[in-house]
């Protein structure tokens, strides 16, 4: 450790958090209030729903758990809708650990880094880090990570609290965050049509497979059958516009 | 309701539930992929079909909180509760904006939610 050692994190580490706190980490925080909400909903404590926050750190599989318990799914259905769909982090961490590589990382160090992977901190950092010099990387991304799971974490807190003092229709809305961002976001998404029919089939197919099959399989079963669905729709128009 | 397994039941039930069913069904794929970042190909075609049933997943827990509205939200009509969604979905094809087609999105199922009942 050289003198300089400090200042070469906590800067970095300081303009991340300034950058995220400027607007990322609201827009994330937004997207996390619903999940206090569902957390009261189903009667688990406060405490819960904001650690769920902290080390789940994916809105997706924290609505999952919520609204699983609420629909009464069994729990390895809801353990395996959860890992289906945090099977993205995968190929997301896989292809943002170059980026912030540095001679003599432990496995610890990246293990902490990987934990912050999630959407808004993913895409921020593919965008952000090449822009910045390497060795200032890791500070940058804590930092930028830090914040948004701080300011999430608050917003939990007050989605919980907020839920048993506002009106009723405010409540409704508090709830209706969560699929109105999803859809959102996940429409500004689409890059291609395989991404569009994947959530036409996944809003469609829900709820009849709530119907024929239940138990939480059915969020599974149709994840798989649309996404196949588009997969393969995918695939064909690859091979044509190949072949053309 | 999913009610906890009868005999790790008790006041530490929510977060036991918590850490066994979201936490590391989550937090696997992060630390695999610190195991196996140098070996894989970002562009493989399982990758990509596993991305696509993510997003299917995902549509359908939409779709689920919505016709199976929790809560309050279960008190507002399904018709404004559609139409929230799409107008959200109209506002980010048409502009790209999410942050508003959130805050219009939710002023329609408020307003619609105060205006009905």
């Amino acid at each position: 450790m050289t003198e300089a050692a400090p200042n070469q994190w906590l800067r970095p580490w300081a303009r991340g958090f300034r950058d995220a706190a400027m607007l990322p980490a609201w827009i994330v925080g937004l997207s996390l209030m619903g999940v206090g909400t569902l957390a009261r909903d189903v009667g688990y404590p406060v405490e819960a729903a904001v650690l769920s926050t902290f080390l789940v750190w994916a809105g997706p599989s924290q609505v999952l758990f919520f609204a699983s318990i609420a629909a009464g799914a069994a729990w390895s259905a809801i353990a395996l809708a959860i890992g289906f769909a945090s099977l993205r982090f995968l190929p997301m961490t896989v292809s943002l650990l170059p980026l912030l590589r540095r001679p003599g990382q432990s496995v610890a160090q990246q293990m902490l880094i990987a934990h912050f992977v999630a959407v808004t901190a993913w895409v921020e950092a593919l965008r952000r880090l090449p822009n910045i010099p390497p060795e200032q990387r890791v500070g940058y991304f804590l930092g930028f990570a830090n914040a948004l799971i701080v300011v999430s974490a608050f917003c939990t807190y007050a989605g919980f609290h907020l839920a048993g003092i506002v009106p009723t229709p405010v409540a409704a809305g508090l709830l209706c965050l969560t699929p109105i961002f999803f859809l959102s976001s996940m429409v500004a998404g689409v890059r291609g049509l395989g991404d569009a029919v994947a959530i036409g089939f996944g809003l469609a197919l829900a709820p009849v497979a709530g119907w024929a099959i239940g138990g939480g399989f059915d969020l599974i079963a149709s994840g798989v059958i649309g996404g196949s669905i588009a997969f393969l729709i995918q695939r064909w128009r690859k091979a044509r516009k190949a072949g053309a | 309701m999913t009610q906890p397994i009868a005999f790790l039941d008790g006041p530490w039930w929510p977060y036991l539930a918590l850490v066994l069913f979201a936490v590391l069904p989550t937090e696997i794929w992060r630390w695999l992929a610190v195991a196996f970042a140098r070996k894989l190909d970002e562009n493989s075609p399982w990758l990509e079909w596993v991305r696509l049933v993510a997003t299917s997943l995902l549509a359908g827990v939409v779709a689920k909180l919505v016709l199976a509205a929790p809560g309050a939200l279960a008190g507002v009509p399904l018709a404004v509760r559609l139409a929230a969604l799409a107008v959200a979905v109209t506002i980010v094809l048409a502009w790209r904006r999410v942050m508003l087609a959130v805050l219009v999105g939710e002023v329609v199922l408020i307003g619609g939610a105060i205006w009905l009942s």
